[in-house]
């Protein structure tokens, strides 16, 4: 069986910030687990697809969620006519057949769930399946990616240490303002002029994290932003419906959220 | 006043008749009563007159109603005139003579302002109201009724005193010193009964503006009044705070808040492109002025290059117009306008000469210095056209603009600044250790020379507490919420003994095991095993044969097949407040033990299953003594173990004082939110209904706590009371609802019953 569904078509767009692709194609050669924290739509997934692309690897996304059980990720028996069979989860998949298994969100798993990684992340890089009485043994081109934003979640729900300190970490932060105008300007096929008040905009929220708001303007937040005003939304309108509406639901942070927004528009 | 004698229009009146012989000598006070009393009016007034004569309050009060009371007929009706008289009469009565003299005078006004018969017969009633509810205070308001009327519509005016005399409650000293303004208090809810937008209502919001500009941290306060009773009319900043007005006098709504805003970005402006403060070294106080308007203008070019859009907000405060005379009143907002709207035409030479010096060189924009050298060309100019400047009466032009005081470097206004800070900031620590290490030095002076740094807890004086928060407070009779109300203290609690709670738990070891037997009925960290589920980790064995043989006997097998294990949450904090008021020192009938001390017992008891539970929880407690202190003290917190020392303060618990629920509710439930756990729930404890020793009102405080219980179920928090036998069930079920309080009849059943009620509440 091959991957083939899960490679990327096309090159998705990844503007480097810094040295992490070079970073990650190291570690990468080494096949050693990455983990990549960073604050909500800064580029993290965007950045394993591109890699994933670059790499020739086909990439094996998994959204977790707090529901989520072991059995999500490695699989179970279902029954069908013939009687019970077994159906790989999407992390067995990758271990068989070679591919960058991306765990996205992985502190909203349970902590009883993330142990199923420990034996990939080390030197046996094995998946054993109790269930199935078989241990899988991952194949060459296997890599492990998980992404983890800290301070966004609770206390309560935090990577165990025995599971942090297994991967090899990149910090992703909101890009400088040049860069980030040129990335929104590309992905919502906006000006430059007009991306570069999107991001003027975008600092003004990012001002406001820890007064209030617990997080600021997101890259992607800015582009969809950009993708309103290029279909005719006024830039008012767009940010308030991309940017202060989603952010918060105080009716003072809202109002100076708008007043600190109109003050970087002509 | 008094010393003038009556008008000569009652001796000079014929008796019987009421009438004025022709050509009689009339002094002023007389002529002015027969214009507005004409023909017969005039004997009815002056019957009016005698009454008062007769009821004993001839002299200054007969004098000045002869004097005012044609005012008001003329202003009014004589009909108006003559009743008045009954005011006059019970204020004097009620309040005394000097304000029935006030009064009169307060009358005239107040009818020539109001211009209404039915407003000034509330007008009236209301001062009689006042004269019986607050005496003492009636002159004073009287004395203040042009301020107050000038600024106050009438219902404003009710309500501003409705707010002293709830206020003051029931001490005669503070309704004073709040109807003399000596509280400021009285300038703060006069402010808001204007209509003026106040800063108060919308610091936060402001706050975080301009912190979003610049992300500065930036702390705003408001002016204090000045020694005339007035606010400073413009923003201030130095190197810690942001001062700004109350309010600006006349602006409302959301013109106000634009007008702070605006405000807020120039000061922030300067915070971020300012650098340092000026010299001023000899310059004249035109100079002065000339290098503070340049600087502010170079700022916000500097600032509006990145964030343009806070043109918006400046421009439309630059009124100044072209071609008015020459003084500097007029001449620097004219220069203002220039340097900040390039397309405003003003050719005087001196403005466009200064727009060259600023513009022309858009790169020395960057350096303070500019401002330094432009500011002192242009006032020598205005000097050498012998401009006049008056820096008394100077006030920094458009309204939005600041003092500029922050710009210079005053030594006074150094030492002010590092004052205000420490004031601030360190006063209330400061105060204490002062209060300790005075005590400790006049005990033993050699001891406390020798260990200086150590305070033994336990000597601390009992009066040690730290303010910490000003609560809301709901006025149901004024259906509103008076701000800043009540203050909030972090009481400290005397530990107790150590090994009180322990015992407490080994003689009630029959409840004990009942306890621990729903503990473990409720540890829900336990997995829960679901079979014959459609969706799971496994096949369910069972389900899987049945299924097979529906299969074959060719009948539909069922859908759910598989098992799966839940593991359910328990995620849930609970802050349980316990009433200490002076009534829980009562001793329980049939008992040896107070209402408190059963209060703490069951609560040991709830604390040892919560504990085993491994809920978070805090114990908290309160008791008030009026609204300026609510004790709050905090036995164990959320985040502290419970430990020997959380123990310890909890048998350390004494009764004292009054119980202002609300108050202690609303800060209970402000650090509940702060809890990030599912549900959060308040259990109180109390023995009654509330109430404080200014408060006179039954019904006032316990609005006030439904009101604050309100509050918190919009917030998630969930509220349950229990009452203990009191008889005030009807009162608590008001506040809480009847689904959520629950009194128990018998108190010794109360460590029983909490640890039960928290199971089922919990579940």
């Amino acid at each position: 069986m091959t991957l083939d569904d899960y490679r990327l078509p096309e090159e998705p767009y990844y503007r480097a910030i810094g040295d992490e692709v070079a970073l990650f194609e190291a570690a990468w050669s080494e096949r050693l687990p990455i983990m990549l924290k960073g604050p909500t739509g800064c580029g993290k997934t965007r950045f394993v697809e591109h890699m994933a692309w670059k790499l020739g690897q086909p990439l094996v996304t998994v959204s977790c969620h707090e529901d989520m059980t072991a059995s999500d990720l490695v699989g179970r028996y279902l029954l069908d006519a013939e009687g019970t069979k077994w159906h790989d989860g999407p992390l067995t998949l990758a271990v068989r057949h070679g591919a960058i298994c991306y765990l996205d969100e992985i502190v909203e798993a349970r902590q009883d769930t993330t142990v199923v990684i420990h034996s990939l992340t080390d030197d046996r890089r094995i998946l054993p399946l109790e269930k199935k009485n078989e241990i899988v043994r991952a194949h060459a081109d296997f890599q492990l990616v998980i992404s983890y934003n800290p301070g966004y979640q609770s206390v309560l729900k935090d990577l165990k240490e025995s599971t942090k300190q297994r991967f090899a970490a990149l910090d992703f932060g909101y890009p400088e303002r040049d860069i980030e105008c040129g990335i929104i300007a590309h992905e919502a096929d906006i000006s430059e002029g007009e991306a570069a008040q999107l991001v003027s905009i975008a600092e003004r929220s990012r001002n406001l994290k820890g007064h209030g708001l617990s997080e600021g303007a997101s890259t992607r937040m800015l582009i969809h932003a950009g993708q309103l005003l290029r279909r005719g939304v006024s830039l008012k309108a767009a940010c308030n419906a991309t940017i202060v509406l989603p952010l918060t639901d105080d009716p003072d942070l809202r109002d100076a959220l708008s007043a600190a927004i109109a003050s970087c528009l002509r | 006043m008094a010393g003038r004698p009556p008008s000569n229009l009652l001796r000079l009146v014929e008796p019987e008749t009421g009438r004025l012989p022709p050509g009689s000598p009339l002094d002023a006070v007389g002529e002015h009563a027969s214009k507005a009393f004409p023909g017969p009016l005039l004997a009815r007034w002056l019957r009016q007159a005698r009454m008062l004569e007769r009821v004993g309050l001839a002299g200054g009060i007969l004098v000045s109603y002869q004097r005012y009371s044609p005012t008001i007929a003329e202003a009014l009706t004589p009909d108006v005139a003559f009743n008045f008289v009954e005011t006059v009469k019970d204020v004097a009565f009620t309040a005394g003579r000097q304000a029935a003299i006030q009064l009169c005078a307060a009358g005239a006004f107040a009818a020539n302002r109001l211009n209404d018969a039915d407003a000034f017969s509330d007008w009236s009633r209301l001062i009689t109201d006042t004269a019986e509810q607050a005496p003492e205070s009636v002159q004073a308001i009287l004395e203040r009724m042009e301020m107050l009327l000038r600024r106050l519509d009438l219902p404003g005016f009710e309500n501003w005193i409705a707010t002293g005399i709830r206020v003051g409650g029931a001490e005669a000293e503070r309704r004073l010193q709040f109807f003399t303004f000596a509280d400021p208090l009285a300038e703060r809810a006069l402010l808001r009964e204007t209509g003026d937008a106040l800063f108060a209502d919308r610091e936060r919001r402001l706050r975080c503006f301009a912190t979003a500009l610049w992300g500065q941290e930036t702390v705003v306060r408001e002016h204090a009044l000045q020694a005339n009773g007035l606010s400073p009319r413009r923003a201030s900043f130095d190197g810690n705070f942001v001062r700004v007005p109350p309010s600006y006098p006349g602006v409302r709504g959301g013109a106000a808040e634009a007008l702070y805003r605006a405000s807020l970005a120039h000061v922030a402006a300067h915070m971020r492109f300012g650098s340092g403060r000026f010299d001023p070294g000899t310059l004249k106080p035109m100079q002065i002025a000339l290098v503070s308007l340049v600087e502010d203008a170079r700022v916000e070019w500097l600032a509006m290059e990145i964030l343009p859009g806070l043109k918006n907000l400046w421009q439309p405060y630059h009124l100044a117009q072209a071609g008015t005379g020459l003084t500097a009143e007029l001449m620097l907002p004219r220069l203002a306008r220039a340097l900040m709207d390039p397309s405003f035409e003003d050719d005087d030479a001196w403005v466009a000469k200064g727009r060259a010096l600023f513009f022309d060189r858009r790169a020395d924009l960057n350096d303070p210095a500019t401002s330094r050298r432009i500011g002192n060309l242009l006032g020598n100019d205005l000097g050498q056209m012998r401009v006049q400047f008056n820096s008394r009466t100077y006030v920094v032009e458009p309204a939005y603009r600041d003092d500029n005081l922050g710009l210079w470097a005053y030594e006074s206004a150094d030492e002010e600044a590092r004052e205000s800070l420490e004031e601030v900031v360190e006063s209330l620590r400061l105060e204490r250790s002062d209060t300790q290490s005075s005590k400790n030095q006049s005990q033993a002076p050699d001891e406390s020379e020798a260990q200086p740094q150590k305070v033994n807890p336990e000597t601390l004086p009992d009066e040690a507490g730290v303010p910490i928060a000003r609560l809301p407070e709901w006025d149901y009779a004024a259906s509103r919420l008076r701000p800043q109300f009540v203050t909030i203290w972090d009481w400290p609690h005397k530990p107790g003994a150590g090994d009180w709670v322990s015992l407490v738990l080994q003689r009630r070891r029959d409840l004990l095991g009942r306890i621990d037997a729903l503990v473990r009925a409720a540890k829900v960290s336990r997995p829960l095993r679901l079979k014959r589920q459609r969706e799971g980790d496994q096949l369910d064995l069972d389900a899987c044969i049945e299924a097979d043989i529906s299969r074959r006997q060719g009948r539909e097998p069922e859908q759910g097949l598989y098992t799966k294990t839940e593991r359910r949450h328990r995620d849930l904090s609970v802050l349980l407040l316990l009433d200490s008021s002076q009534s829980t020192a009562d001793r329980v009938q049939g008992s040896t033990l107070s209402v408190l001390q059963v209060e703490k017992e069951a609560t040991a008891l709830l604390a040892h299953a919560m504990d085993a539970l491994g809920d978070p929880f805090a114990l908290h407690s309160f008791s008030s003594n009026g609204r300026e202190e609510v004790r709050y003290m905090r036995l164990k917190d959320f985040d502290q173990p419970y430990d020997e020392a959380a123990q310890a303060a909890l048998a350390g618990l004494e009764s004292g004082l009054s119980t202002r629920l609300g108050a202690a509710m609303r800060h209970a439930g402000g650090l509940l939110a702060q809890e990030d756990s599912h549900r959060r729930l308040l259990m109180l404890v109390t023995d009654g209904e509330p109430s404080d020793i200014d408060v006179t009102d039954s019904r006032y405080l316990i609005e006030d706590a439904r009101k604050a219980v309100q509050a918190l179920a919009m917030q998630g928090i969930d509220c349950f009371c229990v009452g203990l036998e009191s008889g005030a069930d009807s009162a608590l079920a008001r506040i809480f609802g009847r689904a959520n309080s629950l009194t128990i009849d018998r108190l010794e059943h109360l460590p029983a019953r909490l640890p039960h009620l928290y199971f089922r509440l919990t579940k």
